[in-house]
């Protein structure tokens, strides 16, 4: 099986979730664990960077489907950002750039969340 | 060949024995007393005979009755008191001056029972001999045995020589003296002693002394006149002189015995503490193969290492989810122990690789305090591994202030090691037990799917249908259907559920009710589509969705009026070439707002001769070869195009072919869905043109 890893930071009031590797029904909860500790945090402004990701299973796509709820209750979202084609497309079939905003980077999405507080 | 092996059933020999000593019975009172060289040839083959024969039947006897030596030796100790007896009394009751044999009818009775009584106890006895000779012998040493029983046949028979002539005695001197020789080195055979517990030697050490005395006085009585000897020697001289040979025989080996369990009796204790712990190791053993239950057997080696280590007490935790949790105790109450291992191991900081000696004196206060209060001196703590993880600790204590030696310490690892591979036992049994039950659902689910699924693709005149599924190991949640909504529409619907398994195929199992129930009422497939949606909302959990395509055919115009949520593309072969339809349009359950609505569009296609409509689940373009590359869309398409002359189970065929040889190094992991519908609009029928 195809190696997956969850790495979280903080960039200011933003946390980045670094996924990186296999993101299906084996390694999903990983990454629910650390949406979980989030919330726990009190953490709901999450920008997903999905720079080093290759696959993304309908499991996975669950995961997000599962936590934006919580976070746009409590005035967060989940954005996303550096996605490859791939992962992309998978994506944008679902129609999730309809319901999710994408980024071309980390940055771009950070800032986004800064000028909601701003507002 | 073995001297007293012949192949002779074990009834049989007690049948000879008694034969002969009837014949030999008979013989003694027909012929009480003779001179001729004759009857002594003739008495000394038939009590040879009959010595042989009971010795046979006795040999037997000793090696199936009696397994332990002691009881052995007690019994030759009773049989050598009877001689001793025998001589007193009848020294006592007759005169020895007078006294002979065959004096009279009741003397002459008297002295054959005596003689049968010593016959049957010297056959004894020298079957015990024999036991004890090959009991634990590593070695076969059956030569040196057997070489001294062959002279002991010489020097039986070496006595007739003597009757011969008087002067004649030299041979039976040698014969003697050489089966005195071997004796003493087949007396020296007495390596089953070590194995005797302390008690038991201590046992033996005092019977032997009695024994070796009791032996030497009947020794020194053969060799005197007494009536004992008068009886024996009449009875025949060749079983007297063998039997005052085996006197001498218990004599020294008696001897041997008690210095051989004197030099034992210090070591003794060590070597009761070897054995217990080689029959505890081997009981383990056992049990670890048999013992499904892992408490059952935490609780053997919790006991076992008490008792072996000689300790006062002993526990067992195993790590669960990080926590640590006591499964077995001995000789020390659940709470206390509980307490005292969770202290420990926190001081311990995780420093636990190997086994580890605590020493009350030199731990840290806290902790001392602790084992003061439980009132241990020395704890030992073993760790128990799983393919280098540690799962667990097994505990010794000791109350008393002396340290446990690396014996003591070694047993404790040994039963940690066997504590650890019980418990990757049952865990190996747990999980093909979860593994089975993973199977069993994966069978349900299977069926559901299938269920679930037409079981045929409907037939048209203007349209050639053909639909293929292939299920992957774990059910992918793949569906399709018609539904013939009047003359001449035809409803056709793909869907894919997010997830696998059982759930998966209750999912689609809604789906399919929704869609069946809605296709007849609203005919229009965005109205249709938004309305599944809604339902499905409603009962999906919140990280579960459904891709679609739903489309209605007519089946007189040829137009396709359809709706795609978050599917796979449509894919068109027309006119040789490919052209994939991706109407915007989110997936069922992403989303339950006016945007479901307000985004889906709907599409029409007009579909021409020999076009063929392609719908597919992603488990096509997504399957991987050796190289983790995916199938992808060029390369299905170009099948399609390739082989769009054909008819569409032909088509099918093909595509599944491909993707076969493509993907035959990687595991199929999701569900396959084919559904190809090719539009004939000159009537005729397929496979014609």
């Amino acid at each position: 099986m195809a190696d997956f890893n969850v790495n979280v930071r903080g960039v200011g009031s933003v946390s980045v979730i670094d996924v990186k590797g296999y993101l299906d029904a084996h390694t999903a909860p990983q990454l629910e664990n650390a949406f979980n500790q989030l919330i726990d945090g009190s953490k709901y402004k999450v920008v997903v960077n999905f720079n080093d990701l290759s696959y993304i299973s309908s499991a996975g796509l669950g995961v997000f489907m599962a936590y934006v709820e919580t976070m746009r209750e409590n005035k967060g979202d989940i954005k996303f950002s550096n996605m490859q084609d791939g992962v992309y497309n998978i994506f944008d079939l679902l129609g999730f750039p309809m319901l999710y905003e994408f980024y071309k980077n980390e940055n771009e999405a950070i800032e986004k969340f800064k000028e909601s507080i701003s507002k | 060949m073995n001297l007293f092996s012949p192949n002779i059933a074990k009834s049989r020999k007690l049948e000879y024995s008694i034969g002969f000593s009837i014949l030999l019975f008979i013989f003694k009172i027909l012929f009480s007393s003779s001179d001729s060289f004759l009857y002594h040839f003739a008495n000394e083959f038939i009590v040879f005979f009959t010595l042989y024969f009971w010795l046979l039947y006795l040999i037997d006897f000793v090696h199936t009755k009696l397994r332990s030596p002691l009881q052995l030796v007690l019994n030759v100790g009773i049989l050598a008191a009877l001689f001793f007896f025998f001589v007193a009394m009848s020294t006592m009751i007759f005169d020895l001056k007078t006294f002979t044999p065959h004096q009279n009818f009741i003397t002459s009775i008297f002295s054959l029972i005596i003689s049968f009584i010593c016959f049957i106890a010297a056959a004894y006895i020298f079957s015990a001999f024999r036991e004890l000779f090959f009991l634990r012998q590593k070695r076969d040493p059956k030569t040196y045995f057997n070489t001294m029983i062959v002279f002991f046949v010489f020097l039986f028979f070496s006595n007739l020589l003597i009757k011969i002539d008087q002067e004649f005695d030299y041979p039976k001197n040698a014969f003697y003296i050489v089966a005195l020789i071997l004796i003493s080195i087949n007396s020296l055979r007495v390596a089953w002693i070590a194995f005797l517990t302390k008690r038991q030697k201590i046992y033996l050490l005092i019977l032997s002394v009695v024994l070796g005395i009791l032996f030497g006085f009947n020794f020194s009585f053969s060799l005197e006149e007494n009536i004992l000897t008068k009886i024996l020697v009449d009875l025949s001289p060749g079983f007297h002189s063998v039997l005052s040979l085996m006197m001498i025989y218990g004599t020294i080996y008696f001897g041997v015995i008690f210095f051989t369990t004197l030099f034992h009796l210090p070591t003794a204790e060590a070597f009761d503490r070897k054995a217990e712990e080689v029959t505890s190791f081997r009981d383990l053993t056992k049990l670890v193969t048999q013992v499904l239950d892992f408490k059952e057997l935490a609780n053997t080696i919790t006991q076992v290492t008490t008792k072996v280590c000689n300790s006062d007490s002993a526990w067992l935790v195993v790590i669960d989810k990080e926590e640590y949790d006591l499964v077995s105790i001995n000789n020390i109450g659940y709470v206390e122990a509980d307490e005292l291992s969770k202290k420990i191991l926190e001081s311990l900081n995780d420093e636990t690789e190997s086994l580890i000696t605590l020493n009350r004196d030199m731990t840290e206060v806290s902790l001392k305090n602790d084992l003061q209060k439980f009132n241990f001196s020395w704890i030992v703590i073993a760790p128990l591994k799983i393919h280098e993880k540690q799962k667990g600790f097994l505990f010794a204590a000791r109350q008393k202030d002396f340290p446990f030696d690396d014996d003591d310490k070694k047993a404790i690892e040994a039963f940690s090691d066997y504590a650890s591979v019980a418990m990757e036992n049952a865990m190996l049994i747990e999980e093909s037990i979860e593994k089975e039950r993973l199977e069993k659902e994966l069978d349900v689910a299977r069926e559901v799917q299938y269920k679930i699924l037409p079981s045929e693709t409907p037939k048209y005149k203007n349209v050639d249908i053909s639909a293929m599924f292939i299920p992957a190991f774990e059910v992918g949640g793949d569906y399709y259907d018609f539904f013939e909504l009047d003359d001449d529409h035809l409803g056709v619907v793909m869907a894919d559920v997010s997830g696998k398994g059982i759930s998966a195929a209750f999912i689609m199992a809604e789906v399919k009710g929704v869609f069946k129930s809605l296709s007849s009422v609203i005919f229009d497939p965005h109205d249709l589509l938004v309305k599944v949606n809604a339902i499905l909302s409603e009962s999906l959990d919140s990280k579960n969705f459904v891709t679609a395509i739903y489309g209605v055919l007519n089946l007189k115009s040829g137009k396709f009026n359809f709706v795609r949520c978050g599917h796979t593309p449509l894919i068109l072969i027309s006119e040789g070439r490919a052209e994939r339809f991706t109407p915007m349009g989110l997936g069922l359950g992403l989303d339950n707002s006016e945007k479901f609505s307000d985004t889906l569009k709907q599409m029409e296609i007009q579909l021409k001769n020999n076009d063929i409509l392609t719908l597919y689940t992603d488990g096509i373009p997504e399957s991987q070869n050796a190289h983790l590359e995916d199938f992808g869309y060029e390369r299905f398409e170009n099948i399609l195009i390739e082989n769009s002359y054909l008819s569409t189970d032909e088509i099918s065929n093909k595509v599944m072919a491909n993707l076969t040889t493509f993907s035959k190094d990687n595991m199929q992991n999701d569900d396959i869905t084919l559904l190809i519908m090719k539009w004939i609009s000159n009537n005729k029928i397929v496979g014609e043109n």
